[in-house]
C-alpha cells in the first residue's frame, strides 16, 4: 500500500512538473516593446546557441542592455552574465568555464604569485587572449547638499575631502572654487566602497595620478581613506541619498539612478561636467598599450585636456583570439560585435555609460572581426 | 508540536486547579495551593511569552515579504514568463525559469537522497549492529554539520577541477543530496524508532520474513512520519543558496537540461536582485522570495495530505 502511495506522490510531482515546464514562455518581447533599442545592423548575422560569461559588477547594466538588444534580434541565442567581479571572472575564464571574461583592468602582463595572467591566459586558449575594452563607465563624485547644484572640485579637494582633512562643506578651499555658491557649514560625510572594487582602484588611482601630493596612498582595489564603508555601488550610491552633507565615488549611473548632485572636475583646464562627450574625449586620449588587436587602454588620469573627463573605468571582455569551440566562437564574435555597434553604444549613454569613441570603437570592431 | 504542548499544559493545569479549590479549608494546605497556583501562572505567562515571542519574526517576515511582494504575484505574466531580456531597469518578465529550475533541482535531489537516506535508516535501526553502524550513523552525524558551502565547495573541486566539467545543473543536484541524505537519514530513524517492537514480534510470531515485515509492518507505520522529514529536507534544499552561487550560476532564460548550461534557481534570482537599487529587480525580488516560501508551503500543504491518506488507519 505505502508503495504504491509514494508511486503516486512521485507521478503526481513528476506530471506537475512536466506541465509547468511546458508553459513558461521566454518571450518578454511583447512586454517591452518600445523600451529596447535593436540593433538592426547585424540581424543577418544571428548563430544561435548559448554563451556564459562572467565578471566586473561595473558593467553590468551596460552588458545587460547588449545582451537584450541581442536576444531581440536573435531569438536563437541566450548569453548569461554573471556580475561576480573582475577577479572571479578572469579565474572562471581560465579554467574553462565562461567562454569570455569581463573585468576593471587587463590582464596583467606583469608577475603576481608567480604567475603572468596574460601568459596564463594564452596558454589556456593556445592562442592570445584579447582584451577588449567595450564599455566606458564614468565615476561620479556625487553628492548631496540642499541648495548646491553645481559644486566644482579640484583633484587636490576630493583627495583632501576623502582623506579626511577637508572636515565642513563651507571650508575655505571649496569655497575658493566654488564663486557665487552657498555652502552650508555642516560637516563632510564620505562615504566609500567597503568590499574590494576596480571603482575604488581607479577612482584611488587618478587621486593618485592628479593630486601626488594630497594623496600619497597607493591605488588599491581596497579603500585606504576615511569615512564610512557601505558594500557596492548601490550602497554607498543610497547612503548619499539618505544623508544630507554626502559624498562619494561611484559609477555614473548609480548616481543618476540616486538623483544625486555630480560635482564638475577641474584638472586645471576649467571645470569639466560629467557626460557622454567629455568622457569620450578623455577616452580617445587614452594610449594603446597593447599589440596589435590587444587593445588594453592606458587612461591619462591627469590630463590637461580642456573639456575631457578625467575619472573614468574601462571594462574590457576578455576573449580568446583564436576559439576553442567554433559554434561558439561565432557567437562570442556576433554578440560583440552587436555591443560595439553604434547604435548599441549610443543607447548606454542614457543608462550612465560614456559610448566609446569612434576611434577607439573601429579599433575594436577591426579586432572582433579579426576573431576566429 | 504546539498544539501537542499546550494540550499538555492545560491538561496539566485543569488537574491542578481541583485541588486547590477545595484545599481552601486547610490555611497550610491553602498557602501550599497558592504558591502552586501562583508557579502555575508563571509558568502559563512565560510559555504564552515565548511562543509569542517566537512568532514575532515569523509574522514579520512573512508580513514584509507579503506584502512587498504581492503584487507581482497576482500577474499572470509572472507564473508564465521568465526574466529574459529583462533588465534591472525595466518591469515586466516573470520567475517561471527560476520556479522551473528550483522544482526540477529539487526532485531531483529528493529523487537521489530520498531512497539512499531511508534505506540508510533502515539499516541503522532494523540490521545495523556493531562497529559498521556505528560508523555509518557517526558519518551521518558528520555529514549533518557540514555547512552547505562546504557541499558546495566539495563538488565544485570533484566536477570542475578534477573532472574538468562545465558547472550544470546535475552538479548542483550532487551538492544538495550531500546536504538532504543527512536529514532524510536522522528523521527517519527517529520514527522508524518509534515504531513499538511489538508490532514487529507480532509479524514475526505470524511467520513473515524480516524484510517483509519492514515493507508491510514497520514502514507503512512510520509513513506520515517519514514523507515528513523528506519534506523538512525538501524544504532546507530548495532554500539553499550557497552550493548555488558556486555551482550554478543565474541565467535570465528557461533552462530545463540538467546537464547542459546554467540553470536559473529562486534562490540565485533573489540574490541577483539584492544587489541591484532599481525598484522593478527590488520588486522581483520581493516576489521571487515570497514565491519561493508559497513553494515551500504547498509541497508541505501536499506532503500534509499525502501522509494523512497514507498512513495506518488506526
Amino acid at each position: 500500500m505505502k508503495i504504491q502511495r509514494f508511486g503516486l506522490l512521485a507521478s503526481v510531482a513528476v506530471v506537475g512538473s512536466l506541465a509547468l515546464t511546458a508553459c513558461g514562455s521566454d518571450n518578454n518581447t511583447g512586454a517591452t516593446a518600445g523600451g529596447s533599442s535593436s540593433g538592426g545592423s547585424s540581424s543577418s548575422d544571428c548563430p544561435t546557441g548559448t554563451l556564459n560569461a562572467e565578471g566586473s559588477s561595473a558593467q553590468k547594466n551596460a552588458i545587460d542592455e547588449a545582451i537584450s538588444a541581442f536576444q531581440d534580434t536573435c531569438s536563437g541565442a541566450t548569453i548569461n552574465y554573471n556580475p561576480t567581479g573582475s577577479g572571479a571572472g578572469i579565474k572562471q575564464f581560465l579554467a574553462g568555464q565562461v567562454d569570455f571574461a569581463g573585468s576593471d583592468s587587463a590582464l596583467k602582463t606583469t608577475e603576481k604569485d608567480g604567475k603572468i595572467e596574460a601568459d596564463e591566459a594564452a596558454k589556456f586558449c593556445g592562442s592570445p587572449a584579447w582584451n577588449l575594452p567595450m564599455v566606458t563607465g564614468p565615476i561620479a563624485v556625487s553628492y548631496n547638499v540642499k541648495g548646491v547644484d553645481k559644486l566644482v572640485l579640484t583633484p587636490e579637494v576630493i583627495a583632501n575631502i576623502f582623506n579626511g582633512k577637508v572636515t565642513t562643506w563651507n571650508d575655505a578651499s571649496i569655497a575658493k572654487i566654488n564663486s557665487g555658491v552657498t555652502l552650508p557649514s555642516e560637516p563632510i560625510k564620505v562615504f566609500f566602497r567597503s568590499d574590494e572594487s576596480g571603482t575604488t582602484e581607479n577612482f584611488t588611482k587618478y587621486l593618485n595620478a592628479a593630486a601626488p601630493s594630497a594623496w600619497t596612498a597607493e591605488p588599491a582595489k581596497a579603500w585606504t581613506g576615511k569615512g564610512e564603508g557601505k558594500e557596492k555601488s548601490a550602497g554607498v550610491a543610497g547612503a548619499v541619498k539618505s544623508t544630507e552633507g554626502g559624498i562619494t565615488y561611484a559609477e555614473w549611473s548609480y548616481a543618476k539612478d540616486n538623483q544625486l548632485g555630480i560635482a564638475q572636475i577641474d584638472n586645471g583646464a576649467g571645470a569639466v561636467e560629467l557626460n557622454g562627450e567629455t568622457v569620450g574625449k578623455a577616452i580617445a586620449t587614452a594610449k594603446a598599450d597593447g599589440e596589435g588587436n590587444d587593445l588594453r587602454l592606458k587612461l591619462d588620469y591627469a590630463t590637461k585636456e580642456a573639456g575631457a573627463y578625467p575619472i573614468n573605468l574601462v571594462t574590457y571582455e576578455i576573449v580568446c583570439s583564436k576559439g576553442k569551440d567554433a559554434a561558439k566562437s561565432k557567437l562570442t564574435k556576433a554578440f560583440l560585435k552587436s555591443f560595439a555597434s553604434k547604435e548599441t553604444q549610443a543607447s548606454l549613454e542614457e543608462i550612465g555609460y560614456a559610448p566609446l569613441p569612434d576611434e577607439v570603437r573601429t579599433k575594436v570592431a577591426a579586432a572582433i572581426d579579426a576573431l576566429s | 508540536m504546539t498544539t501537542s504542548t499546550t494540550a499538555t499544559t492545560s491538561a496539566t493545569s485543569s488537574s491542578t486547579t481541583p485541588p486547590a479549590s477545595r484545599g481552601g479549608a486547610s490555611t497550610d494546605l491553602g498557602h501550599k495551593a497558592r504558591g502552586r497556583a501562583f508557579k502555575d501562572q508563571l509558568a502559563r505567562v512565560v510559555m504564552w511569552g515565548a511562543f509569542l515571542l517566537a512568532l514575532v519574526p515569523l509574522v514579520w517576515i512573512l508580513w514584509t515579504v507579503g506584502s512587498k511582494g504581492y503584487h507581482l504575484l497576482l500577474d499572470a505574466q509572472w507564473w508564465g514568463n521568465s526574466q529574459r531580456g529583462i533588465t534591472a531597469r525595466r518591469e515586466g518578465g516573470g520567475a517561471v525559469h527560476a520556479i522551473q529550475g528550483t522544482l526540477i533541482q529539487g526532485l531531483t535531489t529528493a529523487l537521489i537522497s530520498v531512497p539512499i537516506g531511508i534505506l540508510t535508516a533502515i539499516y541503522l535501526v532494523e540490521y545495523g549492529r556493531g562497529r559498521l553502524a556505528k560508523v555509518v550513523s557517526f558519518m551521518v552525524d558528520i555529514l549533518t554539520g557540514v555547512p552547505s558551502i562546504v557541499a558546495g565547495l566539495f563538488i565544485y573541486a570533484l566536477w570542475v577541477t578534477t573532472f574538468k566539467f562545465q558547472r550544470v545543473g546535475f552538479a548542483v543536484c550532487l551538492a544538495l543530496v550531500l546536504l538532504m541524505i543527512p536529514v532524510v537519514v536522522r528523521s527517519t530513524e527517529e520514527m522508524l524508532k518509534l515504531v513499538p517492537n511489538e508490532l514487529r514480534e507480532a509479524s514475526y510470531a505470524l511467520g513473515v520474513p524480516k524484510w517483509k515485515t519492514i515493507m508491510r509492518v514497520v514502514l507503512p507505520t512510520a509513513f506520515s512520519g517519514i514523507v515528513t522529514g523528506v519534506l523538512l529536507g525538501l524544504a532546507r534544499v530548495m532554500g539553499e543558496t550557497a552550493p548555488l552561487l558556486i555551482l550554478g550560476p543565474y541565467t535570465k532564460s528557461i533552462a530545463n537540461d540538467l546537464f547542459g548550461g546554467l540553470m536559473p534557481t529562486l534562490p540565485t534570482m533573489i540574490n541577483q536582485d539584492r544587489t541591484e537599487s532599481l525598484q522593478p529587480a527590488v520588486d522581483r525580488m520581493w516576489a521571487a522570495a515570497l514565491t519561493l516560501i508559497l513553494l515551500v508551503l504547498l509541497l508541505n500543504i501536499a506532503g500534509r495530505v499525502v501522509s494523512r491518506f497514507g498512513s495506518v488507519k488506526k
